[in-house]
Parts: C-alpha cells; structure tokens; sequence
C-alpha cells in the first residue's frame, strides 16, 4: 500500500482498518512531509500487526524526487494530504495561504496521483483513494479558496476514474464532512455531523471494498450537500455559510 | 471560526461536571511547547477515574499518543506510548501467550492513567500493583524536559510519579513486562458467603489463588450482615481447559456466550430496585460454590459489556467511594461500614470486597496497603455528602485511606497522602480542593 500523508489520522485509521480487516502488505509506503510522527506509527504497525513499513520523506510545497518514487509499486493508494489553512476572514488576501491551500489540495498534488496513476495503468490493476472534501461542492463565503482547490481536486478524480475504467484501475473519492482530527481541533462542530478518525476509516474500507465511485462518511451529509447545491445562486449569495 | 477548546467533560462518575479547555497533541514538540506556555495542567487519560482527580484548569488529553513503540515478543515486554488502552494492549499480546500482570476492573484504563493512580487488581495480594511491572517511563516535567525514569534513573521521579495522580508531569510512554499464559481462560470457584464471618474466612483461606474478589450485597442487616460472592480464579493452563475450548486457547473474544455476567437493569435506581438486582445476583447462583472456565474478559471485565453503564445512574452522576482497612481491623471496619450503609438506606448497586497484600515501601504514593479494600457505588443525592462524612469517620478510626482515583467528596485527611508531587504546573482540581480543606 502507497499512503500520500501518513501523518493523517484517517490515513493511519485506515491503515489500521484494513490490517485489522487480514489485509497484508508486501510493504506499506509511508509518504510523510513529517518524519517524526510518521516514525512512532511505522513501529506501531510492526508492534501491532507484524507488518513492514517505509518512510519516505516528501513535501508538496518542495520539488518532488520521482526518482525516489519509481520503485514504489502497490496496487492500493490511499491519499490524505490535505490543507485547511486560514478561512476567508483571516486569510483570503493573504497570498501565501492562498498560494499554500490550491498546491497541497490541488496543484501540487496532482502530478503526484498522475505519476502513481500511470503506474496502476501499466499494471492494469489497482485502487486509488484520495480524499477531497464536502467544500469542493460548491464555493461558500467562509472558505472557497479551499473549497474551489477541492473541487479541482473532486473533478479530476471524477475525470481520473472515467479515464482508467477501462484499464482495470479503480478510482475512489471520499468526501469526509466535519472530521474530529487535530487539523479540527477545538473547531465549534456538530457532534452529530463529525466523524472520528475510526468511523471514517471503517466507511472508507467498506467503500473501497463495495468498489463505491464516491462516498460519503456520515450519510446525513449527501443529504445537506444536496440540499446546499440545490439552493437557486441568486437566493444562495446572500446566505451566510 | 475560531478554536476553542472548552468542553464540558466528567470522569466517569460524571461528578463533577467542568468546562475547561482540552488539548491534544501527537508530537512531543507541541506538547513541550503547550505545557511551557501554559500553566494549572493535568494530564488525562480514558477518563476512567470517577472523580476530579482528571480535571484541571487546561487539560492535556493523551489520546493522541496512541502508539505502540515496540515488543520484545521473546522476553514478555512491551512498550508504548501513554494514551494506549489496557484493551489495545491486550489485543496485541494474549494472541501471543502473554497477559497483564496486573489489570483494574476495566480495560478502558490508559498505561499513563494505570501508572499515575497505580491501579492494582484482584491479584494484589500476591503480585503487588502495575508499578512492580514497570521497567521505565518518559516524563515530561514542568521545565517542558522530557526525562526517562526508572529505578536507576531519575528514580527519585519514577516513585513519586507512580501513583502521583498526575502531579509531576505528564507521562508519554512507558515499557513494562507481561506475564505468560497457555490460555485466555480462567479456572473460576465461585462460592457463596452467608455473611460477614463467612466471607472473610474465604478470603484467609484463598490467599494461596492468584485472584480474589467478592460482590457483597450491602443491604442485607444483622445475620445476613455482609452476605456476598467470591469469586478466585488462576489462568488456565491449554490442557485443563474443556475439549471445545482446547481448539483456540489464545481466544481474543469471549464469542457468544450464554453467561454474560449480568445486565445492569436499565430503569431508575433506588432502594427497591437495588435491593432487587442484589437479590438476583445473589439467587442466580443456586449451589453454594460452582467451578467453571470463563474467559478473561468475563472474569476480569464484566461491567465492560455494557457500554456506558456509568449513565444509568442519570443525569445527577454517582461515585465510587474506595477505602482500605488494615487487616487486623478490617473485619470490624467492614462491618461498621456496612451496618452504616444499610441503615441510610443509600443502597450501593455494586460493592465489590478485596484483600491487599504487602504494600511495595519505594512507591511510596501507591494506595493499597496490607488490609480489606472495599468498592461502592453511590448515585449522588442530597444524602449523599452525609453518609460520606459518616464512612469517612470510620475509615479514620479505623487508619484506613480513600482512593484518589476515585475520590471527589472525602476528608482531606484520608485523601492527602502524597509525597513529593507539590509542582508549579501541574495541578488537579482535586488536589486544589484537598490542600484547600
Ligand atoms: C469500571 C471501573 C473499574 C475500575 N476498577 C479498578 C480496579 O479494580 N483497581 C484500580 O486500581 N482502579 C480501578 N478503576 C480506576 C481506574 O483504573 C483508574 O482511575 C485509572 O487511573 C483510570 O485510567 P485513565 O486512563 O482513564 O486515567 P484518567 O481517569 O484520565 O486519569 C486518572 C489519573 O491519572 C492521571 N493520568 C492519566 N494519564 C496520565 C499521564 N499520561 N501522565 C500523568 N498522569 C496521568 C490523571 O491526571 C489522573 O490523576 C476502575 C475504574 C472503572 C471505571
């Protein structure tokens, strides 16, 4: 298994899932751009489940070593890089944010999931999981600059997946709602409508075992998605969300 | 939106109730700079305390140092970070033969919690308390240092820290031994005791089992004064064990299994349905003793079945009041104490009775000594601070002690037994509210 930001709880709640699930890897690539944290859960996963890890360094926001890279093969990809950055009231005129939000959720992403991409194509087998966002479905006045990286990112795996049917490689979008993780901490969200690390991982591996396109963690959010898509532009302008 | 970590939270006799900031860190570099900026910190665990020994100003919650470190599957030792679960640590080792050698009445206790209450179990008597199995641990102190303790190193901190409640640091991760076993079973005699003479005889006459306990049913009065279960247990070894559990000895779940201990009944509590519930534990067992094989989970764990079962006693919450009485006196203690209870009529759901052995002199702020320990559950009324005060009045005739883990309304002078954990830092409410009583 190929994990882009390991150092993510839903990444590493998904690893664990899926171990826990009798899934053994020949090796588990851990793509981190913090060494630290992703070191301690290489040892977890040999202390708890007797399975092989790598760390491999690498950071968006750097260029990246494809030479490193080439001689990671895997038939699952979990990807669950991933940046808030400032919302719109603190952050939308600072460039730097801006500039840091559409690379790691988007721009630099990309050529990333393109290049494991070909890889799953020359092998005509394979899963890919990336995890987009419920903010890509439409631009909300609090944080669009995400949501628009996102919706890049939610398009391009929508097109990825059209484009490798037919080559046997599947694609997989998650679209997590309110997550308890430390990238949320302290945020004033709705218990109700926030998943942990483990739930998400457990919908996210049944997903991927039920070869779903797009999922959902909890279900209630499909349902207020739909209802925000749905809402005419001219009334939703002057909504504030 | 803003970060705001204030939350409402309750240990688990939901007991006080507090808002108060929580904070949770996986690097050790964030956690050196929150508590360097910071200050009135306590760590937290799973929680499990009953009452505001968990609680403070800022609360560090370890549940992001969820790792294991490593496992010398050889030599029965692991090591793992502060915030793994007994339960997890369980997962990994009985499939290998190995068990805990020392283990509270819950598995949803952390290694970090374990350590700072030095929790014992039904085996105090003959194996001591979790610190005896520790080798090391990683404190991170007020200077924001992190520091290996050991019985060599830094041993002055390892002490004071095992069964420090929290007071000298946080805990990141310790390494401690495991003990060896063939099966997942335990061989169980379970006997029935009339009163109190008869139980206290069970006990002397079991110190040579690994793991006693009794359940007394505490509204019983006069010659039924004391009437209870005990319940002794060893780790069964593979060839004693009944042919159909031969198949998989290491069996991690108990399966489907007809005995499930009891289910707590769901309606609200009071004199009647307490006395009702200890009737029926009591009464399901028709023969005065029964050997059986149980799991462990059921042997060691059985209010784990229920999820969340701290909520029947509703909104008001409830405690736990714990006490030890030295041996030679624990009989007329327990007597007076339960004699006490039964004539306020605040019926205790579960009452649970222990024999502690020798205590261990170096750690020094462990709770057990030699003596009878007693466990009640009280749901928390306006009678309650009353009765309290009355048990309180007889545990110190007696020289007995409160357990802090457990406490949230006891005398000062039964609670303020620790030494060397006065720190800048870091600070309970509880220990605010005993230094200030
Ligand atoms: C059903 C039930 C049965 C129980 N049975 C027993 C029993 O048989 N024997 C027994 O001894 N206890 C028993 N207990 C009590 C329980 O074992 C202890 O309270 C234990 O400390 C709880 O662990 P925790 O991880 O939930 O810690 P918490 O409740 O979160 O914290 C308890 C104390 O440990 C400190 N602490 C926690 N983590 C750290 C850390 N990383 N570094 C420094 N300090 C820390 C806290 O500051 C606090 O003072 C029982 C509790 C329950 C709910």
């Amino acid at each position: 298994m190929i994990v882009l930001g390991s150092n993510s709880e839903i990444a590493q709640a998904f690893v664990e899932k899926a171990l826990s699930a009798g899934e053994r890897f020949s090796q588990i690539y851990l793509l981190t751009s913090n060494r630290e944290t992703t070191e301690k859960f290489a040892k977890h996963l040999e202390v708890k489940f007797v399975q092989q890890s790598q760390i491999i360094e690498m950071d968006l926001l750097k260029p990246i070593n494809y030479a490193v890279l080439e001689g990671l093969t895997s038939d699952l990809l979990f990807c669950a890089t991933g940046y808030l950055g400032l919302g719109t009231a603190e952050g939308l005129y600072d460039n730097k944010n801006t500039e840091r939000i559409i690379d790691i959720n988007f721009a630099k992403l990309v050529p990333v999931l393109n290049f494991f991409a070909e890889k799953m194509e020359r092998q005509r087998s394979g899963t890919m999981i990336v995890l987009s966002s419920v903010a890509g479905e439409r631009g909300r006045q609090s944080n669009f600059i995400y949501g628009s990286a996102k919706a890049g990112l939610t398009a391009y795996l929508s097109g990825l997946r059209n484009y490798l049917f037919n080559k046997k490689v599947h694609v997989l979008t998650i679209k997590p709602g309110f997550m308890a993780t430390k990238m949320t901490e302290g945020l004033p969200l709705n218990p109700k409508l926030t998943a942990s690390p483990k739930q998400a991982a457990t919908g996210i591996y049944k997903a991927y075992k039920t070869k779903k396109d797009v999922a959902y963690i909890l279900p209630m959010w499909r349902i207020i998605m739909l209802v925000i898509k749905n809402i005419p532009e001219f009334i939703f302008k002057k909504l504030k969300l | 939106m803003k970060p705001t970590y204030k939350q409402v939270i309750a240990n688990w006799g939901n007991f006080p109730v507090v808002e108060k900031e929580i904070k949770s860190e996986d690097s050790t570099k964030k956690i050196k700079e929150y508590v360097r900026n910071h200050h009135d910190i306590i760590a937290r665990g799973n929680g499990r305390c009953y009452g505001d020994a968990a609680l403070s100003e800022n609360i560090f919650s370890t549940k992001r140092l969820n790792k294991f470190i490593s496992f010398d599957r050889l030599n029965g030792i692991i090591e793992c970070e502060s915030g793994i679960l007994l339960s997890d640590v369980l997962e990994v080792i009985v499939p290998q033969g190995y068990f805990l050698f020392v283990t509270p009445g819950t598995k949803f206790v952390t290694i970090g919690g374990a350590i700072a209450s030095d929790v014992h179990g039904k085996n105090h008597h003959a194996e001591g308390c979790f610190s005896e199995y520790v080798m090391e641990f990683s404190l991170l102190n007020e200077e924001g240092d992190v520091l290996p303790c050991s019985r060599n190193q830094n041993s002055e901190k390892f002490w004071s820290t095992i069964g420090g409640m929290g007071l000298t640091g946080i805990i990141l991760s310790a390494k401690f031994k495991l003990k060896n076993i063939e099966s997942s079973y335990i061989r169980q005699e379970s006997i029935k005791a009339e009163n109190l003479d008869e139980i206290f005889k069970l006990f002397e006459e079991s110190e040579s089992w690994t793991y006693n306990v009794a359940w007394i049913d505490c509204l019983q009065t006069d010659k039924n004064l004391g009437r209870s279960i005990m319940m002794r247990g060893e780790h069964a070894f593979k060839h004693e064990l009944p042919k159909k559990l031969q198949g998989n000895p290491l069996k991690l779940k108990m399966g489907s299994s007809p005995s499930i201990p009891f289910y707590f009944p769901n309606f609200v509590l009071n004199n009647l349905t307490v006395k009702i519930f200890n009737l029926l534990y009591y009464f399901r067992q028709s023969k005065k003793e029964v050997k059986s094989f149980v799991h462990y989970e059921q042997f060691f764990y059985p209010l784990d079945i229920v999820n969340d079962w701290n909520k029947i006693y509703g909104k008001s919450g409830f405690i736990q009041y714990q006490m030890v009485i030295p041996k030679e006196s624990g009989k007329e203690g327990m007597k007076k104490i339960l004699e006490t209870i039964a004539k306020s009529g605040n019926g205790s759901f579960l009452a649970v009775l222990k024999l502690f052995g020798k205590n261990n002199p170096d750690a020094y702020n462990s709770f057990p000594f030699e003596g009878y320990t007693l466990a009640l559950d009280f749901k928390v009324n306006s009678k309650l601070k009353k009765l309290v005060s009355q048990l309180d009045s007889i545990v110190e005739e007696f020289g007995g002690r409160i357990y802090l883990t457990k406490d949230s309304m006891s005398k000062s002078s039964l609670t303020n037994y620790l030494q060397n954990v006065q720190n800048p830092k870091f600070i309970s409410m509880q220990q605010k509210r005993i230094d200030n009583n």
